[in-house]
């Protein structure tokens, strides 16, 4: 959205050239290379509108979990990948409960006395909380792949532009973030384009898919994010937030 | 002609409603309902006529919707989509007569699964009926040549089976009963 | 990333004498043979030479899963592990145990379709699985710690999500009564003791992968949703059992316990189970309640949630939470199992103060559960219990036991129903201490020798159940007739077979049995109501092998026989139909081999065979009829001394079953007098090899 139109076309000029010099020197693809670098950073210091892609727009819907229905089957996580993917992989799978599972959310040194199956029973599904601005997974992407799509407005991995870098990992504070080693890809909720298969395969309905309310502040996070931000990103917020 | 389908359309939708929350529902109660509902024209509350020759051409037009008859000869309306048969006519008999509620129950489970029911059942839903009731029930039978087939086993925990001798013998009552009550939670 | 759809690719292979630790590709050796038991039999029957014994070196176990493990298919949990059997008795036998929970789906994350332990370490060690990286750790500080202990230990190096299969101090000291137990409350019998010969305390999985469905994403999602759509309750019950408004049949005797008013009671706040109405695959995990369904009405109250194994919607497991126990016993308010399982501690009291269903016989279960599942001490289907009511009350206890230890037992608190006993027996057994409990640590058929008790009291005995070779019957005459008896003749343990009971007990009227008994094995025939049998037909012996095979078949992919086949559903719309080729079509699309249904039984009759020459073979004898295929006396007896095919009595007739067993093996294709496979048999499924070795030993009939 914002940005986006200048960049690609400063992109396109010089995809444009890469493809027209056929015998380009090693050191005109560095000038050109280097002049887009310039050129971007110049964009972002100019017009901010023009540069990075930030989020703004909310999400329409966000799957909630109730822990006291969860009966602890991962139909969910298989659904999500399996129905999604054409494989069944927990380790892949954008709702998480497979790490809460057997000792809750704060894990093994709670013993039998945390939540899972060892403990009180209780099973947090670890779910995407489509972040708004400034959502920390988008922000922290080099490449601007977590996009907005339509119409659920979910923030979702382009894995076109996605280069695998993992960066967005270190990003979210509730480890929501998927990587797909066979792809090579980040991966992460998109709620099904409206219709969650999670929802849909829980046995228990313990899922519900509801209208998008912040639930970042009620979470609590499950790590110190440890993402760097891309100094052209972090300058646009002054667009916005400069006094 | 369309306000006609229109009110047969909301009578349907009524009855289904209905019948999603387990329960049947009379003639009486459907003109109750679309008062309620705003559905009807003052012109339209009228007498049954005009709600019956609807609810007639409803039942015909739509083979979920069926009328069950009531001892006490009200008529009941309930959609097969959502209500079964069997649960229909359990409603039917539960308030209007246990008593035949009971044997009904009995034989058919006697004949047709074939097995006898335990007593304790009866109390649950959707029967809800009290201990004292059913007991006063089973006094009557004892004494009513109608239900003269209508016999009790005990199983070795003490938990009391009616069958119908019509379909059962007593042997093999108590063998069916042991095994519901029993065997079965001892051959898991 | 997988090369197969279905299959993770990988034999994991891992020789304790030397630390060798290898892979084999599946499908180059064990195409033919689909995972599970398939890969167990196959193993034992090239690598274990006949006269080995259960805790020999030579030994091995294999863990096997299927291509359906860790996929979304329903019901696909379970591991099998296949193994000389410690309680075979006189002589160790090809057996197989069965643990569900997470360890199978693990399993094939981590990359493969089944672990073969070979030999024995010289101290404790336990195996670490993660992904690719195997090793071999020291276990010494994790040996005399229980399960539990062992479990959280590992997960501790192995992260969270990590499945641990363990043994207890039981399987430690060689009780052949022993189990191996993962995720908490899954266990299979047996199989405890044979890794404790190998030294082998635990094995540890940790997988990131994936499974991949070769099919079409869309059609593995349809034909999820078709497999989801045909589910009962917990063993394909298919009716409720009391009525529900959208019912037309219900049943006293289902496992389908949901309804209005009933409420998981421990939950926080309670959640009521309603009416589950079919067609709403959102509310599967509210139809069954294996405490209520055991325990009676108390305990819905104490129910926190259902539980149970990867990907199954049904959970069998019940989770109590029963607060008395933490004051009163000293043990965790907390406990959760299925079944014999479950019933681990009541199973042992003839009588409680407050009767069968009450107060106490809960609080007996909480104590069974607590000490059986970290002591690692199996019952063997309830024989264990049934047998120590027998030799406790016919005064064999108190006769074969030294005064002494008979009265370290507080056997007033044992008659008056008293759950703190269990603490006295219970650690007994799996510490091998005394007579009473090393005993009874042995298995019955290996008691009943060392105590110069005839198995022949066993035989006649209609109250223990006992079978054979050591073990109970498992779902026999009482649920199927004739058709239960054979399956119960098949196996060196109880036969574990669901697949005729599972329908017999799914609550449909005899009638709409009958039609669907019809479409499966060619007549209504097939099928009698219980207890009003009749004589024997070929169509009880179809409806026999269909059970066996299916029951090898879901053993092979992962699928759980507790709860399959599907063959009955609760849909009215489809007159209470099923789907005979669930298996079929979920193995093709998974795995992108398409098998028709007949193909895929197939696989699953070579399988059932190959188990069937590994019994001849290893039994040295060939006349199976008489020297293997053998039925207690009880079994041709009643009570009430009815006779047999008379309305309310379960007994069956000599003669009959004598036609019985002749039906089957003609079925089979087997040699009619021995009931032995045939050579022309063996080789229509792809065993010639296994009629040659068997020939040369003069084993083929």
């Amino acid at each position: 959205m914002t940005g986006e139109k200048q960049k690609h076309e400063i992109l396109e000029s010089a995809l444009d050239f890469i493809n027209s010099s056929h015998s380009s020197s090693r050191r005109e693809f560095f000038l050109m290379t280097g002049g887009l670098i310039i050129a971007f950073s110049a964009s972002g210091a100019k017009a901010a509108k023009e540069g990075p892609v930030i989020i703004m727009d909310q999400a329409e819907g966000l799957v909630i979990a109730d822990p006291t229905k969860c009966v602890g089957c991962r139909r969910c996580e298989l659904a999500c990948t399996e129905f999604n993917d054409g494989k069944a992989s927990p380790t892949i799978a954008r709702i998480k409960i497979s790490r809460n599972l057997n000792f809750g959310v704060n894990g093994i040194p709670t013993g039998q006395r945390g939540g899972g199956a060892w403990g009180n029973g209780l099973v947090i599904q670890d779910i995407c909380n489509q972040c708004p601005h400034p959502v920390p997974c988008a922000n922290a992407c080099p490449n601007d792949a977590i996009v907005v799509r339509p119409p659920t407005n979910a923030r979702v991995v382009d894995s076109k532009r996605c280069s695998g870098c993992k960066m967005c990992r270190r990003a979210c504070p509730w480890e929501m973030m998927s990587f797909d080693s066979g792809t090579n890809k980040a991966t992460k909720c998109f709620l099904c384009d409206g219709s969650p298969k999670c929802v849909e395969a829980c046995p228990s309905g313990a899922l519900t898919y509801a209208a998008w309310r912040d639930l970042t502040g009620k979470i609590p996070p499950r790590v110190a994010p440890t993402a760097i931000v891309a100094p052209e990103k972090a300058q646009t917020c002054n667009e916005c937030h400069k006094k | 002609m369309e306000r006609q389908e229109e009110v047969r359309a909301n009578i349907l939708n009524i009855i289904r409603d209905r019948s999603e929350s387990g329960r049947l529902i009379s003639a009486e109660e459907i003109l109750t309902e679309l008062k309620r509902r705003g559905l009807l024209t003052s012109e339209e509350i009228k007498p049954k006529t005009h709600l019956e020759t609807a609810l007639k051409q409803a039942l015909q037009e739509n083979r979920d919707v069926k009328e069950i008859l009531a001892p006490n000869g009200v008529c009941y309306y309930y959609s097969v989509r959502r209500l079964s048969e069997t649960y229909a006519g359990i409603l039917v008999l539960k308030s209007e007569n246990p008593l035949w509620l009971i044997a009904e129950v009995v034989r058919e489970n006697s004949k047709r699964y074939p097995r006898p029911v335990p007593v304790a059942g009866f109390m649950e839903s959707p029967f809800d009926l009290t201990l004292e009731a059913i007991l006063e029930c089973l006094r009557v039978m004892g004494e009513d040549k109608e239900y003269q087939d209508i016999a009790q086993t005990i199983t070795s925990v003490g938990k009391t089976f009616l069958y119908s001798s019509r379909h059962l013998d007593p042997d093999y009552a108590s063998m069916l009963a042991e095994w519901l009550d029993v065997g079965q939670a001892d051959n898991p | 990333m997988a090369k197969h759809g279905g299959w993770a690719g990988k034999v994991l292979r891992v020789d304790l004498s030397t630390g060798k630790i290898s892979t084999e590709d599946t499908l180059e050796k064990y195409r033919d043979y689909l995972g599970g038991t398939g890969i167990g039999y196959k193993v034992i029957w090239d690598e274990v030479q006949a006269g080995v014994k259960s805790f020999d070196p030579a030994n091995k176990i294999v863990y096997g899963v299927g291509p359906l493990a860790g996929t979304g298919a329903p019901c696909n949990g379970r591991t099998a592990i296949t193994t000389l059997w410690p309680t075979c008795w006189p002589k160790a036998l090809v057996a197989s145990g069965h643990m569900g929970g997470q360890f199978a789906a693990e399993l094939k994350y981590a990359g493969y379709d089944a672990i073969i332990i070979e030999g024995r370490a010289d101290r404790p060690v336990w195996l670490s699985v993660w992904d690719e990286k195997v090793e071999i750790k020291d276990a010494r500080q994790l040996w005399g710690q229980g399960i539990r202990r062992t479990t959280i230990e590992i997960n501790q190096q192995m992260g969270p999500e990590a499945s641990v299969a363990a043994i207890g101090q039981a399987g430690e000291n060689l009780a052949p009564m022993s189990v191996v137990m993962n995720s908490y409350s899954h266990s299979a019998g047996g199989v405890g003791g044979v890794m404790g010969s190998k030294n082998l305390k635990a094995i540890g999985v940790r997988g990131t992968g994936s499974v991949r469905i070769a099919g079409n994403k869309e059609e593995w999602e349809k034909l999820i949703k078709l497999h989801l759509s045909l589910l009962g309750a917990n063993n394909q019950h298919v009716v409720p059992s009391n009525p529900q408004p959208w019912a037309e049949h219900y049943n006293a005797g289902s496992r389908w316990m949901a309804s209005a008013g009933r409420r998981w009671g421990a939950a926080n706040p309670s959640i009521d189970t309603g009416a589950c109405e079919p067609h709403n695959l959102n509310r599967i995990a509210y139809r069954t309640n294996n405490a209520a369904y055991f325990l009676g009405d108390k305990a819905w109250q104490h129910t926190v949630r259902g539980n149970g194994c990867t990907a199954c919607p049904i959970r069998c497991h019940t989770m109590l939470k029963v607060p008395a126990v933490s004051a009163k016993y000293g043990i965790p308010e907390l406990g959760q199992n299925t079944c014999v399982g479950l019933l681990f501690g009541r199973a042992f009291f003839k009588s409680f103060p407050d009767g069968p269903k009450g107060q106490t016989a809960i609080e007996a279960c909480m104590v069974g559960m607590y000490l059986a599942d970290d002591l690692g001490v199996w019952d063997n289907y309830g024989q264990l219990q049934r047998d120590f009511q027998a030799l406790y009350y016919n005064g064999i206890f108190k006769r074969k036991v030294a005064e002494k230890e008979f009265n370290s037992y507080s056997w007033n608190k044992y008659e008056q129903g008293d759950p703190t006993f269990l603490f006295e027996l219970l650690p007994r057994i799996a510490n091998k201490e005394g007579e009473l409990a090393t005993a009874l640590g042995l298995g019955t058929g290996h008691l009943l020798e060392r105590w110069g008790i005839p198995e022949q009291e066993w035989l006649e005995n209609h109250d223990l159940l006992y079978w054979k070779l050591g073990h109970p019957k498992h779902h026999s005459n009482e649920d199927a007739g004739q058709c239960g008896v054979i399956i119960n003749t098949q196996y060196n343990r109880d036969a574990q077979c669901h697949s005729h009971s599972n329908f017999t007990r799914n609550g449909l009227p005899i009638e709409v049995q009958k039609r669907l008994a019809a479409e499966l094995w060619g007549s209504p025939d097939a099928v009698d109501a219980v207890a009003a049998f009749t004589p024997m037909n070929a169509h009880k012996a179809k409806m026999a092998k269909w059970s066996l095979l299916r029951k090898e078949l879901h053993d092979c992919l992962s699928l759980c026989n507790w709860m399959g086949p599907w063959v009955a559903s609760p849909l009215k719309e489809r007159e209470y139909r099923g789907d005979d080729s669930i298996e079929s079509l979920l193995y093709s699309l998974a795995t992108g081999d398409k098998k028709s249904r007949q193909e895929l039984d197939t696989i699953a009759e070579r399988i059932f065979l190959l188990h069937r020459a590994l019994t001849i073979r290893d039994m040295g004898a060939k006349d199976m009829r008489t020297k293997h295929d053998t039925i207690p006396d009880w079994v041709f007896t009643d009570p009430k001394d009815k006779a047999a095919f008379s309305k309310g009595t379960i007994r069956m007739d000599k003669e009959d079953i004598k036609l019985a067993m002749d039906m089957f093996y003609e079925e089979m294709a087997w040699d009619k007098e021995t009931g032995s496979p045939t050579k022309a048999t063996y080789r229509r499924l792809g065993l010639g090899t296994v009629a040659d070795e068997l020939a040369k030993r003069g084993l083929l009939p």
